[in-house]
């Protein structure tokens, strides 16, 4: 009897070590075969004019994205100049000044909560902030533009690099802090010179991701940046983004746009991949030569 | 950071000082302290501002409609953009005719969030059914077995890769692989073996009045419907629910694992003590699932079908509330429906912060906070 049961306990057990084994399997092969046939399509549908050519009007043959591939990495480029020291310094704070009052914790909490709030939502609050003000300022009918969407991204940006931030600082020993101030160093001495340049290696490949997430952002950019078909330079305007045109393309009905967005899709993807690979190696090369010093 | 860097004097600290030297070096110590302080308790003071910022811009933009429908708007189903006229009828349900001419009303425009509602609840927890017992299982696998297989490291890397391809790509591929799939071979396969399951009946047609009778039609298989929308859901929360039950699962201590093994318990008895062991934590990250899969936007946008009415079969397009959102809010003019708009996407960000500070509380300390 005793031994029957045994069996049973067993025979569920290895059952139920090949459903995890299975599981495993299945997630990893889904979304292996989600990404590899975005990638194999992307590469059948990209290149050289691609990046080289602007939209020309003619639905058979669209041209490139030039105009989005710059148009995002202006709107990067101004999300990040507000977002980085914003959330960086937020970050500092969190780490540095934790003991302070009762501001500390629920921060972090708020922060937390912020990284989840959906990108759609963001999306509406920079219409409202940015497009709607505007626009009663100047009196057009709606000013969509670069900037609203620049802010929209930043807003998500912030909090993800904030919380990085402190998550690295953490990791840099006490000890560095209490030599620095022991040799007599103030405290902005000794956050800016020891303990920020000691984390910068993690921090930066923080902010890298921080911005690979948003590089693939579209909700937020819908009703700010709204998107454009011109090589605009102007962020007051309605701005082109990748994200936006691939979208436009891959909802629209004509196949040759419609590669475009496959193409758009792989240079996103390849460029996450990027940045995720960087952040390895660049992990493995800082704790190395961490090592090497201490 | 920079300009704070300025207020630094370039030699710090130098065993000459004295005097009138010592006194302005600490007076710019003082400074370069106080400047510090002020900008990063200013950028903390940002993130606070930007929470207020978000429900108080929603909630004075949204107060028309609040004002309008009140909470009646949550449990209402209709969303007429436009004033709709139709003939005025009496009692008896008969057109009212006067002078020889039919007698006209004009209805209202009138908005309820309803039919989102439904969409956003229903599409998600189909989503996390699919997508739960697969993470956790994959999670027990990446703490017990893959780290002996020297897995551990690859897979992980992986599934964080997997967990950071934005929405868009995954709705491409709902939309022109995964919906047309589903129109082709799954649906009619599905609709052939059950459309004669007595009680299923509902899953494949719909009663509609046309001119006053009521006629049953089977609903059009698109492939674009609500059955689609939660597989794409459902892949796209994997990686997240996944990641984030293996970082509960890793922080249960060994103790507890070795105590279950001596004790005599097989392998998945020991697993199960684990999930046990866990279980608030990966309830957070069920949570947390929960909280993505209803903010997901774009790709939900592109394989939902975008029909804003209640259907209960999985086979017919439904709608979500950031569906909604990304597909009205841009044409919507000023207004009531604009203003029932920004309704809906205060319910959604309530929605959205509850699931969040609930998964918060639970994970808290037990797993990777910063990111997604």
């Amino acid at each position: 009897m005793a031994s029957a049961r045994f069996e049973t306990r067993r025979l569920t057990s290895d059952a139920m070590f090949v459903v995890c084994a299975a599981c495993t399997l299945l997630i990893v092969t889904l979304l292996l075969l989600v990404s590899g046939y975005l990638v194999w399509i992307g590469i059948g549908s990209i290149d050289l004019s691609f990046f080289r050519d602007v939209p020309t009007g003619d639905v058979a043959t669209p041209g490139g994205m030039r105009h989005a591939i710059e148009g995002t990495v202006i709107l990067l480029a101004l999300a990040a100049a507000v977002g980085v020291p914003l959330g960086v310094a937020a970050g500092v704070y969190l780490s540095e000044y934790s003991h302070e009052w009762f501001f500390a914790g629920p921060l972090r909490f708020i922060a937390d909560v912020l990284t989840g709030v959906p990108s759609i939502v963001v999306g509406i609050l920079g219409y409202e902030l940015f497009v709607v003000p505007v626009s009663r300022w100047t009196s057009n009918s709606v000013s969509f533009s670069g900037y609203a969407g620049a802010a929209a991204l930043a807003f998500i940006m912030i909090p993800i690099v904030a919380r990085t931030t402190e998550e690295m600082l953490r990791l840099v020993p006490k000890t560095y802090r209490e030599g620095s101030l022991a040799l007599g160093a103030s405290k902005a001495q000794t956050v800016l010179r020891v303990v920020l340049p000691s984390a910068f290696g993690s921090i930066s490949t923080g902010i890298m991701l921080a911005l690979a997430r948003v590089a693939g952002e579209t909700a937020p950019l819908l009703f700010t940046a709204l998107g454009s078909r011109l090589l605009t330079r102007d962020p007051s305007e309605p701005f082109p983004s990748l994200t936006l045109q691939i979208y436009t393309y891959a909802t629209g009905p004509y196949p040759e746009q419609k590669k475009l967005a496959w193409a758009g899709i792989l240079v996103l993807l390849a460029l996450l991949f990027a940045v995720n690979l960087l952040i390895r190696v660049v992990a493995a090369r800082h704790a190395a030569t961490r090592l090497g010093k201490v | 950071m920079t300009t704070d860097a300025r207020a630094i004097p370039s030699a710090p600290f130098s065993p000459n000082a004295s005097g009138g030297r010592a006194d302005s070096l600490r007076r710019s110590f003082r400074f370069g302290d106080a400047m510090l302080g002020l900008v990063c308790r200013g950028s903390a003071a940002v993130i606070a501002i930007m929470l207020g910022a978000l429900v108080l811009v929603l909630l004075t933009s949204a107060m028309p409609a609040i004002k309008e429908f009140g909470f009646g708007f949550l449990v209402s189903s209709e969303w007429r953009v436009n004033e709709l006229e139709r003939p005025l009828k009496d009692a008896a349900g008969n057109v009212v005719v006067e002078d020889g001419e039919i007698v006209m009303e004009t209805i209202k425009p009138a908005f309820g969030a309803l039919p989102v509602i439904y969409g956003t609840a229903v599409s998600s927890l189909i989503a996390l059914l699919i997508a739960v017992p697969l993470s956790f299982g994959a999670a027990l696998f990446l703490v017990r077995v893959a780290p002996t297989l020297r897995m551990a490291g690859p897979l992980s890397f992986l599934i964080e890769f997997l967990a950071a391809i934005p929405s868009l790509a995954y709705g491409i591929w709902g939309l022109f692989v995964l919906a047309p799939f589903l129109q082709t071979h799954v649906g009619p396969a599905v609709k052939s073996a059950l459309e004669n399951v007595p009680g299923l009946r509902w899953m494949f047609y719909e009663s509609v009045t046309i001119a006053g009778t009521v006629v049953e039609r089977p609903i059009p298989i698109t492939g674009r419907d609500m059955f689609c929308g939660s597989l794409v859901l459902a892949i796209m929360i994997l990686p997240i629910v996944t990641s984030v039950s293996r970082d509960v699962l890793k922080a249960v201590p060994r103790t507890q694992i070795e105590g279950t093994l001596a004790l005599g318990a097989t392998w998945w008895q020991s697993c199960v003590a684990m999930l046990r062991y866990g279980r608030s934590g990966l309830f957070g990250a069920v949570m947390l699932g929960l909280a993505r899969a209803a903010g997901e936007t774009m790709a939900i946008t592109m394989v939902i079908g975008n029909n804003n009415q209640i259907n209960p079969s999985p086979f017919a397009p439904a709608q979500t509330m950031a569906s909604l959102l990304a597909n009205e809010f841009a044409e919507a003019s000023e207004g009531l429906h604009q203003a029932s708009l920004l309704y809906v996407a205060l319910v959604l960000l309530v929605m959205s912060l509850l699931f969040n500070i609930i998964a918060r509380r639970l994970v808290v300390g037990k797993a990777s906070p910063a990111g997604h």
